[in-house]
């Protein structure tokens, strides 16, 4: 089972062919690309002076898994919400079954048979699975039979491949890909014949996103359509028929995947050639700045130890829930219940303090932006100097002069607009938010040691490639990186030195020579003596 | 759009400072038609224009408001507000009464100290429990009005001697207890602009857990926060024990809520993280003017209370209506 989940995520060419297959009934009894479930004709959309769409015309045929990609800012949501109901467009109109219908309201597009898949689940957590699936809807009739909807909701989760689902179990006590898998059934028992899905993945783990694509595929077996909204390339591959591109509003192109290599889709997506997106090894290495022994965080990590040298990035790959965003939390002083050995630049440091932490130059940048990243109320300028305000101060007073000043260096830096200096934290795109975030944790005057969690997370492909420039930079400055990602490909694209982890335990360690995704895959899905 | 990197390009913004934002602009229209609205009432109010009236009306803005000052702390530190501050206000004037005959500049640092103890101790708690701030502040309340009542037996302290006297006068011609409201306006608006503990305290009320990861101690700054609002409550208490001439629990009473009308309808968030003191000002005066044209049209006080929970309630609304953008 595992095995497979590697094999999905991994070989995409043959998987692609696999899916082809398994479509290829439904897509001829359809007829082509003439038949289309849902569509749009060109529909314009602005928010004021900003169109953010212009002119997209879109037709999604029976039985098809549609990509949509592009940069944050590229119109996805808009186009989302347009085939929700959610906003109307200003031009055009929206198709469903070939013909011009009105979509006013979410609730006539749930009529209509579009529905979306929330990313923050609309289930209640102390209610049963079953009563889930029909809570709300219009099915039910006030007499209803009981073992009729127990069916029923049954077989909508069968369809799923979701039969270990129990119809009994509480929400509460589900995962989180199992909760997605109970929407999803919750939407088939409305009939919905054509989902949207957006960042599904995000917060699954490897065996759960093989469980939601399985599930997708039974979908389109069943002739219904699915719009997949995602930032992560491999996905499209491995489980889309046909891809669309957005970029600033408008359609730039709807193309099969087979014959569309990955640059040429990243291409389509920001409008030039993309480069190189993981920049050169760092040249030199330092002496060890960050030496962990048996960092023990009860119920999650055991006994970890690593080594970081300055000049490196140290990157620990596990799914979501392996204890490798928790070992980089701890590192930063935000688990109360974190012990082991810890030295930065040869001095231990006692955990459990984020501030002792800082004073050290251990600076931490979060995955959860929202969360714990950003102040999304305060201005850009406070954000970049949220952590030196002791530099800048003389007995608690800022000197606002130099403050001004080292934002404005912090700004460039990092590659943020200096005219933005005044605007919220908020109406900066997640890249760019992002790089606050790295802003306000370099420049101490500590030989620092930069630890993040998912450093980008739901950043689009262009953000992400300035991203990994910026910490390269770092480590050619001496800094030394560590990040926990569940990212293949930014594993492989970025770390120096992989520690693999496999709930709580350290499975493999490699340098960059080394790695391959292969063997991350199988590391990250077995307990170590079980490794093939 | 404009998101790409311009190295090197500093332009300085040449256009007045309006609020780029949507909730930027709604505060300026709530402000501005209340404004209007409160002119226009004045005027059709026979008897507000005159000495008496506007110097009474001074007087009383500058309790709430340096009431106000101090919840504008705890608002912004990201824990709503307190209902204990009417009675730190009270106990503080209480106690300032009851050591006066130790000599005024004595009294004046013992009810200081009071009031930011009292206050201090919620913080504490709030800060490093993470307990929640309006329950706390209930049980302060209880535990407060409780020792007091047992301690003063439900009588009022009068002032032995004229110590107090010096407080009743004027500061260079203004009224003692207006001076000390603009007095704490100023000094707490550039705590909050100009130094460390301010904006980490903006850092805190926007996001308590970004604030943990950057290295700050949240807990202590909220601490912080309580202390500064307990400072501000017990000034207002001495000034109101002295003007009456007594310390009394009933002195503080609808204050807090007084306070933090003025602090929402100056447009400081609830949610924490935005606002300022002169905000809180604004909001102050634009309090004390309802109160005073109700009173002077001979509106009785519940019907003052009633017309203040409407626009605390509006402004509230166009508040949370402002954020759902």
């Amino acid at each position: 089972m595992d095995l497979t989940a590697a094999a999905f995520a991994l070989d995409r060419a043959e998987q692609r062919r696999d899916v082809r297959g398994s479509s290829e009934g439904t897509t001829l009894q359809s007829g082509g690309d003439s038949a289309s479930v849902v569509g749009l004709r060109r529909v314009s959309k602005s928010f004021g002076p900003i169109a953010a769409l212009k002119d997209v015309s879109l037709d999604i045929a029976p039985g098809e898994i549609r990509g949509i990609c592009g940069e944050n800012g590229a119109g996805k949501s808009t186009l989302v919400k347009i085939l929700t109901g959610v906003y109307r467009p200003d031009q055009g109109t929206v198709l469903v079954n070939g013909a011009p219908a009105s979509v006013a309201t979410p609730r006539q597009a749930q009529e209509l048979g579009i529905a979306m898949v929330a990313q923050e689940l609309s289930l209640c957590p102390d209610l049963s699975v079953e009563d889930n699936i029909w809570l709300g809807s219009l099915r039910v009739p006030f007499l209803h039979k009981r073992p009729e909807l127990r069916r029923r909701a049954a077989e909508a989760l069968a369809l799923l491949g979701a039969d270990h689902i129990k119809l009994d179990a509480l929400v509460a006590s589900l995962s989180m890909g199992e909760r997605q898998l109970v929407e999803i059934a919750r939407l088939l028992t409305r009939d919905a014949r054509v989902l949207i899905l957006d960042e599904p993945t995000a917060t699954l783990t490897d065996v759960e996103i093989e469980r939601i694509f399985a599930a997708l595929i039974a979908l389109k077996r069943e002739g219904r359509s699915v719009l997949y909204i995602t930032h992560r390339l491999a996905e499209v591959y491995a489980i889309c028929d046909r891809v669309s591109v957005l970029r600033n509003g408008e359609l730039v192109a709807t193309s099969a995947l087979t014959g569309l290599d990955r640059a040429a889709l990243i291409e389509l997506m920001l409008g030039r050639p993309s480069g190189e997106m993981y920049p050169e090894e760092t040249r030199a290495r330092g002496a060890p700045a960050l030496v962990v022994e048996g960092l023990t965080l009860p119920g999650v990590v055991d006994d970890f130890a690593m080594t970081v040298r300055r000049g490196e990035i140290l990157c620990i790959a596990g799914q979501v829930g392996s204890g490798a965003a928790e070992i980089v939390a701890a590192l930063a002083g935000l688990v109360h219940n974190a012990s082991g050995r810890v030295s930065v630049n040869g001095r231990p440091l006692k955990l459990g303090s984020s501030a002792r932490a800082a004073q050290r130059g251990i600076m931490f940048v979060s995955g959860d932006r929202a969360a714990e990243g950003v102040f999304r109320r305060l201005s850009v300028l406070h954000n970049l100097v949220a952590t030196r305000l002791r530099d800048h101060s003389v007995f608690g007073i800022l000197r606002t002069g130099t403050l001004r000043a080292a934002a404005g260096r912090l700004a460039m830096r990092v590659g943020v607009d200096r005219r933005r200096m005044r605007s919220r934290a908020e109406e900066l795109s997640g890249g760019n938010q992002q790089k606050l975030a790295f802003g306000r944790s370099i420049e101490r005057k500590a030989d620092g040691v930069l630890l993040m969690n998912e450093p980008t997370r739901g950043i689009d492909v262009g953000a992400r490639a300035e991203i990994y420039r910026l910490m390269r930079a770092f480590c050619e400055e001496g800094y030394a990186l560590v990040m926990s990602s569940s990212d293949l490909e930014e594993i492989v694209g970025v770390g120096d030195v992989v520690i693999t982890l496999y709930r709580g335990r350290q499975v493999g360690h490699y340098r960059r020579s080394e790695v391959s995704m292969h063997r991350i895959v199988a590391d990250i899905t077995h307990p170590v003596d079980q490794v093939p | 759009m404009s998101e790409q990197t311009l190295p090197g390009t500093w332009q300085f913004d040449w256009r007045l400072p309006l609020p780029h934002s949507r909730r930027g602009k709604v505060l300026v229209a709530i402000r501005a038609i209340a404004v209007l609205a409160l002119v226009a009432v004045a005027v059709a109010t026979p008897g507000f224009f005159t000495p008496v009236s506007l110097f009474s009306l001074l007087n009383t803005t500058s309790f709430i408001g340096c009431v106000a000052i101090g919840m504008t702390f705890i608002t912004l530190s990201g824990n709503i507000m307190s209902f204990a501050l009417g009675v730190t206000l009270s106990t503080s004037g209480i106690v300032f009464m009851a050591v006066l005959p130790l000599g005024l500049p004595a009294a004046l640092i013992l009810a200081l100290a009071f009031g930011a103890a009292l206050t201090g101790i919620q913080g504490f708690v709030v800060g490093y429990f993470r307990a929640n701030p309006i329950i706390v502040s209930m049980a302060a309340l209880a535990l407060i009005t409780g020792c007091a009542t047992l301690i003063t037996q439900g009588q009022g302290v009068y002032p032995q001697g004229e110590a107090a006297a010096a407080l009743k006068g004027r500061f260079f011609g203004i009224p003692m207890p207006v001076a000390a409201f603009l007095f704490t306006t100023v000094i707490a608006q550039v705590v909050l602009s100009f130094t460390r503990f301010g904006r980490q305290l903006y850092m805190v009320g926007s996001n308590w857990r970004a604030a943990l990861a950057a290295g700050l101690e949240p807990a202590r700054i909220v601490l912080g926060a309580y202390v500064a609002a307990g400072l501000c409550t017990a000034l207002a208490g001495i000034l109101m024990a002295a003007r009456y001439s007594s310390g009394d629990l009933e002195l503080g009473l609808g204050y807090d809520y007084s306070a933090i009308s003025a602090v929402l309808v100056g447009g400081t968030a609830i949610s924490g993280g935005e606002g300022s003191a002169i905000r809180s000002l604004v909001g102050a005066f634009i309090i004390g003017i309802c109160q005073a044209l109700l009173l002077l049209n001979g509106f009785s006080t519940q019907i003052q209370y009633l017309v203040i929970g409407v626009i605390v309630l509006l402004v509230i609304m166009l508040q949370t209506l402002a954020d759902a953008e």
